[in-house]
């Protein structure tokens, strides 16, 4: 994100001065909580707006404001009658906070969201932006269930130990980060709290138990490389660069043989065994020195499969 | 915000020798009331040593003060015309500086407001947005949802939504590229349009360009009305290719049905008889197929054609090679 010095009281008061000019003698609790600010600050905002003058200061260049009360009054502001036009990052973030969350299913496709974007693309002359999820199978059915407070019966696919097991859950609402859905659940086999990727939820199932639904977390606590995984160091030639753009990987080096060197947090032995089988033998482990035959014993173990 | 203030407080405390920062905010406002209001302009000359505005009374410190406001408001997106030569008269156009094409109701902006506080995009930018068109309507949402912006997305929104040319690095190469649009799929941006050195339709992923964006005049290019950017990211790659398209039939395990059905896509062809489960997938490229099987390990079989079970034999056999 840039930083500037631009002080957004500064921004904040040209915003203010416009709404307010069309809104007469309305409540400052009113005005401090659609502007964020405190009321204190809300009093200091005001008093900057009364300064406000063009030289040499003629009474008519002043901004009228009067806010002794409970309320502000502002009325024929010579300037500042309108708000600043929108920066390139507001624009494109309204657009694509907005046509993201179109995206997610259960938005109205016709609703104030969906003409809203409208005018704002009519606005900025731009329609070019775009956002897609990617929807797991079993996304509404765990939304549904997060938001009604029904237990579920779930088979997980483990892919750190490649199997799948029952269990029952509470599902917290699914939450997408880094490309994934997931649920941040509480597990009732494990009695403890457990986020789970909804792609690996192979099958949902109602009970007819009842939890209190809990209002989303943020996925801060999504990102699970711990410092006790292992970290994998790969060197991957040039058709699998997606292998870095698609893994956190920590480091990302380029060979002189149009290589490159990938270092990778993992925590499951089976992603890797995944990875490996798909770029096929020029893909090298370099370390540890214990994983070099993990891609060759997958695919051994896969070739059974056709030898049967 | 709490540290903004702190910051703008610092640096009036740097420029003034501890005066109180409120002094430079209403010199800020009045300096852009008074360049909105002149039609001719003004000169650095008129503004520093108009007494009503408070500039510093030396002329080096009246000058660094005038070039930092100019620098601040500028940073805000004032469109201040007149370059930094000194000689030049400053102004700000009313129709430049005005937002005056928007008008949302009270419903669009309560949406507009749940749709940036459920998406987070990595910064305040569209609050800030909200703030110009009203102040927060209504009371927003939870997170449902990371998109992170990397900074290279605004001045690529700029140039698609001005028909600018950019060029930029990436993967080693300096591209030059007319901007049509932008997507995000499955949690990253895309940046998609005309490659001039490959004369053809190109995606690049913002994150992997190299450094800055260069930007070209503006009206430069024009887009098909039926453009859509994500028509350009591929789902399928088998679907693409030169030879004849092929029923794949693959045999799926137990509790991978819905997986591999959701990563085949539409159009695949699920059939379960008494031994579990089969899919068909209708593919051109088989190669790209098989790579999808690869990564299902040992609980997908690819049954026929026999051209298939070759292919993928090969593949695995190639590690014992």
């Amino acid at each position: 994100m840039s930083r500037t010095d631009a002080p957004p009281q500064l921004e904040r008061v040209l915003a203010m001065i416009p709404w307010l000019a069309t809104h007469r003698d309305v409540a400052k609790t009113e005005v401090a909580e659609r502007f964020r600010v405190s009321l204190d600050q809300l009093e200091a905002d005001l008093a900057l707006i009364m300064m406000v003058g063009v030289p040499p200061y003629s009474p008519g260049d002043y901004i009228n404001v009067t806010y002794d009360g409970d309320t502000v009054d502002l009325w024929l502001a010579p300037y500042f009658t309108r708000p600043l036009q929108l920066s390139p990052t507001e624009g494109l973030s309204l657009l694509a906070g907005g046509r993201a969350l179109l995206a997610v299913d259960g938005s109205d496709p016709a609703g104030p969201l969906a003409t809203a974007i409208e005018k704002l693309e009519d606005a900025l002359g731009v329609s070019g932006v775009t956002v897609e999820f990617t929807t797991p199978p079993f996304l509404a059915e765990v939304r549904e269930a997060a938001a009604a407070g029904v237990r579920i019966s779930i088979d997980y696919w483990s892919a750190g130990r490649d199997e799948l097991t029952s269990r029952t859950i509470e599902p917290g609402p699914p939450f997408f980060a880094l490309g994934e859905w997931y649920t941040d659940a509480f597990c009732v086999l494990r009695g403890e709290a457990r986020m789970f990727r909804v792609d690996r939820i192979r099958s949902v199932q109602a009970t007819d138990l009842t939890f209190t639904p809990v209002a989303p977390r943020s996925g801060a606590g999504v990102y699970h490389p711990r410092p006790t995984d292992p970290r994998v160091t790969l060197e991957l030639p040039p058709q699998a660069s997606w292998v870095a753009e698609s893994a956190p990987s920590e480091s990302v080096e380029d060979l002189a043989d149009g290589y490159q060197r990938v270092v990778i947090a993992v925590s499951e032995r089976a992603w890797l065994e995944r990875i490996l089988v798909q770029v096929g033998p020029s893909a090298r482990v370099v370390d540890p020195p214990e994983w070099q035959t993990i891609g060759r014993a997958a695919a051994e173990r896969v070739l059974t499969r056709y030898r049967a | 915000m709490a540290e903004h203030d702190e910051e703008a407080e610092t640096d009036a405390t740097a420029e003034r020798g501890g005066a109180d920062a409120p002094d430079r905010r209403e010199r800020l406002l009045n300096l852009l009331a008074a360049l909105l209001e002149s039609r001719a302009g003004l000169s650095r000359e008129d503004l520093v040593t108009n007494p009503t505005l408070g500039y510093p009374a030396g002329a080096a410190a009246a000058r660094r003060a005038f070039e930092r406001d100019k620098a601040t408001l500028r940073a805000m997106g004032v469109p201040l015309q007149g370059s930094d030569d000194g000689e030049s008269r400053y102004r700000v156009d009313p129709k430049e500086y005005y937002l005056t094409n928007l008008e949302f109701s009270e419903d669009e902006l309560a949406a507009l407001h749940v749709a940036v506080t459920a998406i987070g995009l990595g910064s305040s930018a569209g609050e800030g947005a909200l703030m110009k068109l009203g102040g927060l309507e209504g009371a927003g949402s939870m997170p449902i949802a990371e998109l992170p912006f990397v900074d290279v997305l605004a001045p690529l929104f700029e140039a698609s939504r001005r028909r600018c040319v950019v060029s930029f690095w990436y993967r080693e190469k300096v591209r030059e590229f007319e901007p049509w649009g932008l997507t995000s799929k499955f949690g990253n941006w895309y940046i998609v349009g005309l490659d001039h050195g490959a004369d053809a339709m190109r995606v690049y992923r913002a994150d992997r360009i190299d450094g800055e964006i260069t930007t070209g005049s503006p009206k430069a290019f024009t887009v098909p009305n039926d453009f859509r950017a994500d028509s350009y990211l591929e789902d399928r790659p088998w679907d693409y290719g030169e030879g004849r398209a092929t029923d794949v039939v693959i045999r799926v395990d137990p509790g991978f049905e819905a997986a591999f059905a959701d990563a085949v896509g539409a159009g695949a062809v699920l059939h379960h008889d008494a031994d579990g489960t089969t899919v068909t997938v209708r593919a051109v490229e088989l190669r790209a197929l098989v790579n999808l099987v690869l990564g299902f390990l040992d609980h997908v079989e690819i049954i026929e054609p026999p051209a298939a079970r070759t292919l993928i034999i090969d593949e695995l056999e190639a590690w014992s090679r």
